[in-house]
């Protein structure tokens, strides 16, 4: 584990991560869900600034019960843009956060992935895969095995 | 005396098109139940159709001609997202208000304890100068304002226990201290209104429900709000806006009502009637979208309605006891 605590969020992220602009439809947001089966995704101003996250639980709650209609409509609600019900100045994580630190994030927040940025640009997406990725490798030369550990 | 049950085949032929919660099965599954055994004793009436006159008491004379003449030959016209009209849609609508004015005269000329109307559309929703959410008339409105104008009423109650508030029942009433309108809802879904301040002159109580609310805190509003604001109101007839789509297997929101609940509701109501109107009260379907749900809360519902008697007598046997207590104490025993 000791290596561990010597990675950085950019050492573990996917990085230079697919992003949508703000007048990306719900429609083509959720094609994009489904190719790449992402739970969420970052969007980007035209000068790559993160301005809004955009996750599967948003597309749910655009169809939750509301005061306009006693029914929602599919397509109506499909062709919002993005900018419509993302999250917006959501939680970044700085590219050089200790993962010991991210992970701890990601834990309180039970979110499962966070934009990562750079000077307010987006850099990369780390996700709970990738840190669980990042566990594994840390561990996988350097660790002793437990009863190494406790013998002279 | 008998309970009343309003309907007509009309009222199938509203067709909202495919797949559209507010449906002609719904009123099918309704008779289907009622048509059984325990409710043999129900008096099946065929609703007539509503005179204008009766409709321009809340809606405008123009209003009324242009969603008339909005009715298409053949197909679908939509006003909203949600409401839609067929060819069939304006008898239905008409059937549905005239149900509800016909009710009222049965009731009020003493040919029935009370009466139960399985119609639609559904009215609540309507206001005066606008359709929507799945409503054409107002025909709560239009059944207690028939009330007031045509035998004379001063204090006609509204009680409106569908899971969306009745807007449209509150737009029609709102200045009048005539009626008394009082709506429990799931707060925060449509249509928006029914915030606890929105009180008209004093004669709206509206009681929001967060959601997955149940029986408890229907019996607690029951118990802090309705009932009290109905005793202080003394009303003359009690029109129901029976929705059942509060029920916990209810698509369209997220209250937990069982059949017991319509039930006991119903009794407190008959209750009250018994008390100040002698049991006098007119019920109106509104919504209920799972139709096995809504055919055994309607089923509930009516029975409560044909057990009104002994409710009244209940009630009678305690206005005894409770007077006797009173002369006790008064007397200083």
């Amino acid at each position: 584990m000791y290596e561990f605590l010597q990675y950085q969020v950019r050492d573990a992220m996917t990085a230079d991560p697919i992003a949508i602009g703000p007048d990306a439809t719900l429609r083509e947001v959720e094609a994009l869900f489904e190719a790449h089966d992402f739970n969420g995704v970052p969007v980007v101003d035209g000068h790559h600034h993160l301005i809004g996250v955009l996750t599967k639980f948003d597309l749910l709650k655009a169809f939750s019960f509301d005061s306009h209609t006693l029914v929602p409509h599919y397509d109506q609600i499909m062709e919002q843009p993005a900018e419509a019900v993302m999250t917006r100045d959501p939680v970044s994580v700085d590219q050089h956060l200790p993962l010991s630190r991210l992970l701890q994030k990601l834990v309180e927040m039970h979110t499962k992935s966070l934009p990562v940025v750079d000077n307010g640009r987006l850099v990369g997406i780390i996700a709970r895969e990738d840190v669980l990725k990042a566990l594994r490798r840390a561990t996988l030369q350097h660790e002793l095995p437990v009863h190494a550990e406790s013998s002279p | 005396m008998t309970t009343l049950l309003y309907t007509h085949p009309a009222c199938l032929e509203h067709d909202t098109g495919f797949g559209h919660p507010e449906c002609p099965a719904r009123l099918t599954a309704i008779l289907n139940v009622l048509r059984r055994s325990p409710f043999a004793a129900l008096e099946w009436r065929d609703a007539p159709a509503a005179e204008i006159a009766q409709l321009t008491r809340i809606h405008p004379q123009a209003h009324v001609e242009r969603l008339l003449a909005q009715v298409p030959r053949q197909g679908h016209h939509a006003i909203d997202g949600d409401t839609i009209l067929s060819p069939g849609s304006g008898e239905a609508a008409l059937r549905a208000a005239g149900a509800a004015c016909a009710a009222v005269d049965a009731v009020l000329n003493g040919e029935a304890n009370n009466a139960f109307c399985a119609i639609r559309p559904p009215g609540h929703h309507a206001e005066p100068r606008q359709a929507m959410g799945f409503c054409l008339f107002g025909n709560t409105a239009i059944g207690a304002a028939h009330a007031r104008a045509a035998h004379g009423l001063e204090r006609v109650a509204i009680i409106d226990f569908d899971v969306h508030h009745g807007n449209g029942t509150q737009a029609a009433v709102e200045q009048d201290a005539g009626y008394l309108y009082i709506s429990t809802h799931q707060a925060h879904i449509y249509p928006g209104t029914g915030r606890r301040n929105e009180c008209g002159v004093g004669n709206i109580v509206n009681l929001p429900l967060m959601a997955n609310s149940g029986s408890a805190d229907l019996r607690h509003v029951w118990r802090q709000d309705i009932e009290p604001a109905l005793r202080e109101f003394q009303p003359q007839l009690i029109v129901i806006s029976a929705g059942f789509d509060a029920h916990y297997l209810d698509p369209l929101a997220e209250l937990n009502f069982n059949e017991d609940d319509y039930a006991w509701l119903t009794g407190q109501i008959l209750a009250v009637a018994a008390d100040y109107c002698e049991g006098r009260v007119v019920s109106l379907l509104e919504g209920g979208y799972n139709l096995p749900a809504l055919a055994t809360s309607v089923a509930a519902h009516v029975k409560a309605l044909m057990e009104a008697p002994k409710a009244a007598q209940r009630s009678l046997v305690k206005n005894i006891l409770e007077r006797q207590k009173a002369k006790r104490n008064a007397a200083g025993l």
